[in-house]
């Protein structure tokens, strides 16, 4: 009996050999191990009741009180479907509430109407930005098919998860309850807010909602009312992530990855078309009329840095520039399989400058870098200091430290956790007049042990490591954006 | 003993016309009207004419209803004309702004919820609540 098991084991083996066609090797490569990087786009299965963090490395700093509240997909697989790109994992609301050197931490799923239907059928159906979806999906507005999973902005005593293309979904910042759709005016509901508003110094917020060639302009008051939203036309139909702002101007930078042809998911529209270039919308904030345009090399991207203007108009703000969109398309989707190597290269932190005579050009740091942030008092206005995640190798999909670029000096100060944690977005939380006196505010994931850590690093030593870190108890998938409450 | 059961269903089966749909609205906002639209067929449903319409004040009770229909399949798209200007407004990007619904509480796929969703057979009085808001 053994031994009859052991000659058809091997006679298996000696057939497998015999086929061993690239397809064979693929369905192979998705029975390994997942990689060790796998937590971080592992599925929570639960919201995350409030629980204390315990301190485990350093002092917490006096005086740093305040909320860290992120948002970032929780949950991408389910039996009878699965989401396929992680930008598509149900919106999971984090809050880091920091208090007297005590840390506690929760977490609740947004309660989309996504998530609901696909929780009572057990499957993801529903189409997004690299998810194909299926027929059994319920569409009747793009909010149906909001994950709302992107980002956060604050407004009283709710927390808004920022999606793409559909409205903000206020949650509670007390204990992340969802409670409804923003509709800022009627005759505007369901319009695109996108993921990355912008603040001027007097608490405006800028935001644009993306539809083809068009755009939605959103300006709204400091009290999170409409002030006005205009749409404009756009240059060209181009994939925008993110745009930036000076005092005085909007600049919307279109990459070569324009509309296509109509199809899902979101994604797949777009064809990334190098030889169109890079173009830079220049709209002035007082009349969306008046407006230039620059031309770049082409680059792709999805984070800006807040931008800034001199004396003589010059235009000035960082971009985490990639060379294509292999990330975006394969990448993502690789970084969901939990396994394999993540195609795309890895972005470097550029600095784009608009030249009052018609003329761009662009700079390069030199450093790997995503997730660009700074001081929150000088957006918009002039300054020197870029925080970013970095670490990113081509044998490492997932940022691994923290660094900041200091564009006068042209210097990095930057802190590696090495292989045993993937780092996520910092927050800048100021401490005083300079743009380094503040504190750095960030999670990871540790791996070796397997759970979510929250990290303050002073922004003037960042290669000096955390100065406080606390630990939960429980593993949190990986993060996109954040804001802090002070 | 069958010659009188063949009787009494003789005398309690619906006549040709004598099926209805009562419809029952819960509506967010209690201004305007909700317009119904009922289809008999697929074809009118995805692109034709209505087999009966109906304007119901979102006042009261929202309840239309359709009487003398032949037993069969129906559907019904609806909307909430909250602001009661005639249109089902539509926001800069062109979707919909007013609340809108379809027979079964159906959603669609990207689009108006299709025949296959939103049928429901009709014989004799049936009544559906339709959630518009």
């Amino acid at each position: 009996m053994q031994a009859s098991r052991r000659s058809f084991l091997m006679g298996a083996a000696a057939l497998s050999a015999a086929v061993a066609a690239p397809e064979t090797v693929r369905a192979m490569a998705a029975m390994q191990a997942s990689a060790d990087w796998a937590l971080a786009t592992a599925d929570l299965e639960a919201d995350v009741a409030p629980r204390a963090m315990r301190l485990v490395h350093g002092r917490a700093p006096a005086g740093l009180t305040g909320t860290l509240f992120r948002n970032g997909p929780g949950k991408f697989r389910r039996p009878g479907g699965s989401a396929t790109h992680w930008f598509d994992g149900d919106g999971l609301m984090r809050a880091f509430r920091v208090n007297g050197g005590q840390v506690t931490l929760d977490a609740r799923f947004a309660d989309t109407p996504k998530r609901r239907f696909e929780s009572e059928i057990g499957a993801v159906v529903t189409p997004g930005f690299g998810t194909p979806g299926d027929a059994r999906a319920r569409i009747g507005s793009n909010d149906d098919a909001s994950a709302a999973n992107t980002a956060v902005m604050l407004a009283g005593d709710e927390v808004w998860a920022l999606w793409e293309g559909g409205s903000p979904l206020a949650m509670a910042a007390s204990d992340l309850s969802t409670k409804r759709f923003v509709t800022l005016r009627d005759d505007l509901k369901g319009m695109p807010f996108q993921a990355h508003p912008r603040y001027d110094p007097d608490g405006t917020i800028w935001n644009i909602g993306l539809n083809g060639g068009q755009a939605v302009v959103w300006r709204l008051n400091a009290d999170r009312s409409l002030n006005a939203a205009q749409v404009i036309d756009l240059p060209r139909a181009s994939y925008m992530h993110d745009f930036t702002a000076t005092g005085r101007h909007l600049i919307l930078v279109l990459q070569p990855w324009v509309f296509d042809h109509r199809g899902m998911p979101y994604a797949s529209q777009f064809a990334w078309k190098p030889e169109l270039g890079t173009q830079i919308l220049v709209i002035d904030k007082a009349d969306l009329s008046r407006r230039r345009l620059f031309d770049l090399p082409a680059f792709s991207y999805f984070h800006l840095g807040d931008a800034w203007e001199d004396a003589s108009g010059t235009i000035r703000f960082d971009v985490a520039a990639g060379k294509d969109v292999a990330f975006a398309i394969d990448g993502a989707r690789v970084l969901v399989e939990q396994r394999g190597s993540v195609p795309g290269e890895h972005a470097v932190l550029k600095l784009v400058t608009l030249h009052t005579d018609g003329r761009a050009e662009m700079a390069s740091s030199g450093v790997t870098a995503e997730f660009p942030k700074s001081d929150p008092r000088r957006a918009g206005l002039p300054r020197r200091l870029t925080v970013h995640v970095a670490g990113e190798r081509p044998d490492r999909p997932l940022p691994t430290g923290l660094a900041t670029w200091d564009w006068n000096s042209g210097r990095s100060d930057s802190f590696s956790f090495g292989d045993s944690q993937i780092m996520e977005e910092a927050v800048i939380v100021p401490r005083g007049p300079d743009e380094t006196d503040a504190w750095l505010v960030a999670p990871s994931i540790n791996l070796r042990e397997g759970v979510t850590e929250l990290h303050a690093f002073d922004a003037a030593r960042v290669s000096d490591g955390p100065v406080a870190s606390w630990r939960a108890d429980v593993a949190l998938p990986a993060g996109f954006h954040g804001i802090w409450a002070g | 003993m069958i010659a009188l059961a063949a009787a009494l269903l003789l005398l309690t089966a619906p006549g040709p016309d004598d099926a209805s749909v009562v419809l029952t609205f819960e509506t967010g906002a209690r201004t305007g009207s909700v317009m119904v639209a009922l289809y008999d067929s697929e074809a009118d449903y995805e692109g034709g004419a209505a087999v009966a319409q109906a304007m119901v004040p979102a006042s009261g009770p929202v309840v239309a209803r359709f009487e003398n229909l032949p037993a069969g399949d129906y559907a019904v798209k609806a909307f909430h004309d909250v602001d009661g200007d005639g249109q089902m407004d539509t926001n800069p990007f062109g979707l919909p702004t007013e609340p809108y619904a379809f027979s079964n509480n159906a959603v669609g796929n990207m689009g108006p919820a299709r025949w296959d969703r939103a049928r429901f057979p009709v014989s004799g009085e049936t009544a559906q609540t339709i959630v518009i808001r």
